[in-house]
C-alpha cells in the first residue's frame, strides 16, 4: 500500500535488537516446510505430544492384552500385523475393534472440548456440561422409546441432537457479541432442562428399552465394533483439514475482542468455525459411545498444565483424550470383572471431583471467565 | 489518494466524515468530521462520557458508525479486508486482556498476526519487526518472562510493543496511561513522541491517534489537539493556539489559568480557584467556583477564569 510496508520503519530509525538476542516467541521453534512454509512449533508441547503417544500405545497394547483371558504382547503385535494367531478372535474380533473406537471417541472429544473450552474461554464450557451431550441424549433416548432401536441411525440422530442443543445454545447467549460467561451458563440451564426431557423419555418408555438407553446415556463401549468405527473415523478424517485450520485459530481467539480484532481477526467467524467444529466432533462421538462424561472437559485442561502453552493444545488434547478413554474402558472391563461398568462411569468418578476443583480454584483467583 | 476532492486535506489516511456513533439507543457521537494528519500525534481529550474513547474505537473498526464513516485512504473501513487493515492500522485498547500465562515474546510476536498465514507462521520480517518493538519499549530483557507477574508500566509496555510489531503506519492508542504512576506515563508518552518523530533518512515517523485524560500531558505531548464535549469537537489545532482558559471553561467547566509549562513552553492547565473549606450547602456563594467545576451544565458560568488572568 502506501509508504511503510516495505519494513522501512524501524530498521532505519531506531536502535535494533542486539545482534544473536533471538527474539521469537519463547518456548517456539521455527521449522522449515518448503521454500516457503514456515511453522512455528512449541518445544515442550511437542515433547508432551511424543510422550502421549508412547503412553497412548502402551495403554492400547495393554488393553489388548488384559481382559478374562490374558494374551501375550507378542501374540497381541501379531494380531495387529495379520499374522495368524490363536489370539485371532480374543484380540482381533473382540477387543481390537472396541478398543479403536475407545480411541477415536476419545480424541473426539478432546478436541471437541479444546476448541469449545477456547471459544468459551472456560474450562467449565466442555460439550457435556453445556447441553450438547445432553441435546444428542434427549433425542436418542426419545427416538429409543419411539421404537428406534438400530445402530446404524441412532448415531445420526444423536449428532443431531447435540448439533440442534448447541444452535439453540449459541443463539440464546447471542447478544450482540458473544459473552463467555453468559455462553456458559445458558449452556448450563439448557443442559439440565434437556436432562429432564430425557428423564421423562425414560419413564414413559418401555422397561427394556429405559434399560437399553440408561447404559447408552452412561457412555459405553461395550459391544461397540467395526460398524461404530466408520462413521467416526470417516467424520475425523473428513475434518483434519479444519481440525488443522483450528489449531492455529485458537491462538487469535485467546485474546480479548478489541485485540484480536484490531490484528484482524474474523471474530464472528473464527468463533463460529471453531465451536461448529467442536460440536460436530462431541456430537458425533457421543452418537458413537454415548456421552462418556468429562472427558472433554479433563483433556484439555490436563494438556495444557502438561505443555503450559498460552492456548490448549490440540494435539495433545487429543492424544490424552484417548489415553482416558481407552485406559478408562480397560478399567471399566477389568476392575470389578467379570461385571464390566460403562467407561462412562470411571471417567465421571475422576472427572467430577476434578470439576468441583476447578470451581473453587476458579473463584479464589482469576476465573478467567469474562472479557 | 482519495479522488473526491472534498475529502481530507493532503496528508490525512485517516478521516471521519460525519460520523454518528451509538451504543444500542443512546448515540454518543454526532456527525463528527476529522482528518487524522499524517506523521503527527492527535490527542482526542474531554470530559467523561463525551464520546472520545467511542470515537477512537470507531476509527479503529471496533465499533460500526450508525451514520457517516471512517475513511482509510479515502476507502470506507467498512469495505477493506479486516486483515488488511490490521497492516495499516494497529491499536492498543483501554483494557487489554493477555492469554492466561503467555510468554511476554510470545505476546509480542501476536501483534505479527495480520501479516502471517497458515502455511507462513513466522518470518525473518516478523523477527525483525518483533525485535525492534521489544527494544524500542525496552522490553528485551522479559522476553522469557509471564505477562501475569510483571508490574503494570511493565505489561503496558509488552502491549505497547505488540502493537508496534504490527508494524503499522497509524496507531490508536486508547488512554495508554491509565493505571501508571507518573515516571511510567512520561516514559510511554515520550515513547509515542519518538514514534511520530522522523527517522534520520527523513522519512515521516508513525500516525498515532490517542485518548488522554490529563490535559496537560495532552497540551504537551500533541501535535494536534481535538477537544471534545457530549460528543462533538469543540476545537482542534495545535495545543498552544487552542488551549485557553475559555476552551478549559467551556469543555470541562472548569475554571482555569493557563500559563507556559516551564519545561516545553506548552500550556499548563491550573485549576483558577483555590480550594476553600466551603459549607456542603448548595446555596452557598462561595462555592460557586467548586461547583461549577463538577456540573458541566453551568460550564458557560459567568465568570471564565479569564478575569484571573495574570
Amino acid at each position: 500500500m502506501t509508504s511503510r510496508t516495505e519494513g522501512t520503519s524501524g530498521t532505519s530509525g531506531s536502535p535494533v535488537a542486539v545482534q544473536g538476542v533471538r527474539v521469537r516467541p519463547a518456548g517456539y521453534s521455527v521449522v522449515k516446510a518448503g521454500p516457503r512454509g514456515r511453522f512455528l512449533l512449541h518445544r515442550r508441547a511437542s515433547v508432551v505430544a511424543a510422550g502421549l503417544v508412547v503412553l497412548l500405545a502402551a495403554v492400547c497394547v495393554a488393553y489388548l492384552c488384559v481382559g478374562e483371558s490374558f494374551v501375550a504382547p507378542g501374540e497381541v503385535v501379531k494380531v495387529i500385523l495379520g499374522q495368524p494367531s490363536s489370539a485371532e478372535l480374543v484380540v482381533g474380533t473382540l477387543r481390537l475393534p472396541r478398543m479403536v473406537v475407545g480411541l477415536l471417541v476419545g480424541v473426539a472429544f478432546g478436541v471437541a472440548g479444546a476448541l469449545i473450552q477456547t471459544v468459551a474461554r472456560n474450562p467449565l464450557a466442555s460439550p457435556d456440561i453445556i447441553g450438547i451431550s445432553q441435546g444428542a441424549s434427549a433425542l436418542t433416548v426419545g427416538a429409543m422409546t419411539f421404537g428406534i432401536t438400530s445402530y446404524t441411525v441412532l448415531p445420526y440422530l444423536s449428532v443431531l441432537g447435540g448439533i440442534a442443543a448447541a444452535a439453540l445454545v449459541y443463539v440464546f447467549a447471542w447478544r450482540g457479541g458473544l459473552h463467555a460467561t453468559r455462553f456458559v451458563l445458558i449452556g448450563i440451564g439448557f443442559a439440565v432442562a434437556l436432562r429432564s426431557v430425557t428423564t421423562l423419555f425414560l419413564t414413559k418408555g418401555d422397561y427394556l428399552v429405559a434399560q437399553q438407553a440408561q447404559i447408552w446415556m452412561t457412555g459405553s463401549l461395550n459391544g461397540r465394533g467395526w460398524s461404530e468405527t466408520a462413521p467416526i473415523g470417516w467424520t475425523l478424517l473428513v475434518l483434519l483439514p479444519a481440525i488443522a485450520w483450528a489449531a492455529r485459530a485458537q491462538r487469535t481467539v485467546t485474546m480479548d475482542d478489541d485485540t484480536a480484532t484490531g490484528l484482524g481477526v474474523r471474530l464472528g467467524r473464527v468463533r463460529l468455525g471453531l465451536v461448529a467444529l467442536g460440536v460436530v466432533l462431541a456430537s458425533v462421538a457421543t452418537g458413537t459411545a454415548g456421552p462418556v462424561d468429562f472427558v472433554a472437559l479433563l483433556a484439555p485442561q490436563i494438556a495444557r498444565r502438561m505443555t503450559r502453552t498460552a492456548q490448549i493444545p490440540l494435539l495433545s488434547s487429543a492424544l490424552l483424550g484417548a489415553v482416558i478413554v481407552v485406559l478408562g474402558d480397560l478399567l471399566a472391563r477389568k476392575l470389578f470383572s467379570p461385571t464390566e461398568l460403562p467407561v462412562g462411569v470411571l471417567t465421571a468418578a475422576v472427572g467430577a471431583p476434578y470439576l468441583i476443583w476447578l470451581i473453587i480454584r476458579g473463584h479464589r483467583g482469576r476465573s478467567g471467565g469474562t472479557a | 489518494m482519495s479522488p473526491t476532492t472534498d475529502a481530507a486535506q493532503p496528508g490525512s489516511r485517516l478521516t471521519a466524515r460525519s460520523l454518528t456513533l451509538a451504543y444500542e439507543d443512546r448515540t454518543v457521537v454526532h456527525d463528527l468530521d476529522l482528518a487524522v494528519p499524517d506523521g503527527q500525534v492527535t490527542v482526542i481529550v474531554g470530559p467523561n462520557a463525551c464520546g472520545k474513547s467511542t470515537t477512537l474505537r470507531a476509527l479503529g473498526r471496533l465499533l460500526r458508525p450508525r451514520g457517516g464513516a471512517v475513511l482509510l485512504d479515502g476507502t470506507e473501513l467498512a469495505r477493506i479486508p479486516t486483515k488488511q487493515i490490521a497492516r495499516s492500522i494497529g491499536l492498543l485498547p483501554q483494557t487489554p486482556v493477555a492469554p492466561e500465562a503467555i510468554t511476554v515474546s510470545d505476546l509480542v510476536a501476536r501483534g505479527r498476526q495480520p501479516h502471517q498465514s497458515w502455511w507462513q507462521q513466522w518470518s525473518d520480517e516478523d523477527e525483525r519487526a518483533v525485535a525492534d518493538a521489544m527494544s524500542r519499549t525496552d522490553v528485551t530483557a522479559l522476553a522469557d518472562r509471564s505477562v501475569d507477574e510483571l508490574s503494570g508500566g511493565q505489561r503496558q509496555r509488552v502491549w505497547i510493543a505488540m502493537a508496534l510489531a504490527q508494524d503499522t503506519d497509524l496507531l490508536l492508542l486508547d488512554e495508554p496511561t491509565t493505571y501508571l504512576d507518573i515516571a511510567h506515563q512520561v516514559e510511554v508518552l515520550d515513547l509515542v513522541r519518538q514514534l511520530a518523530s522522523p527517522a534520520e533518512d527523513g522519512t515521516r515517523g508513525r500516525t498515532v491517534v490517542t485518548v488522554l485524560h490529563d490535559l496537560n500531558q495532552a497540551a504537551r505531548y500533541a501535535d494536534r489537539l481535538v477537544a471534545m464535549k457530549e460528543g462533538r469537537i469543540v476545537a482542534e489545532g495545535a495545543p498552544g493556539d487552542i488551549v485557553t482558559a475559555e476552551l478549559v471553561a467551556e469543555v470541562f467547566g472548569l475554571e482555569a489559568v493557563i500559563v507556559p509549562d516551564p519545561v516545553t513552553g506548552s500550556p499548563l492547565v491550573v485549576p483558577g480557584a483555590p480550594w476553600t473549606p466551603a459549607s456542603p450547602a448548595p446555596a452557598s456563594p462561595s462555592a460557586s467556583a467548586s461547583s461549577a467545576a463538577s456540573d458541566p451544565a453551568s460550564a458557560s458560568a459567568p465568570t471564565p477564569g479569564k478575569a484571573l488572568r495574570p
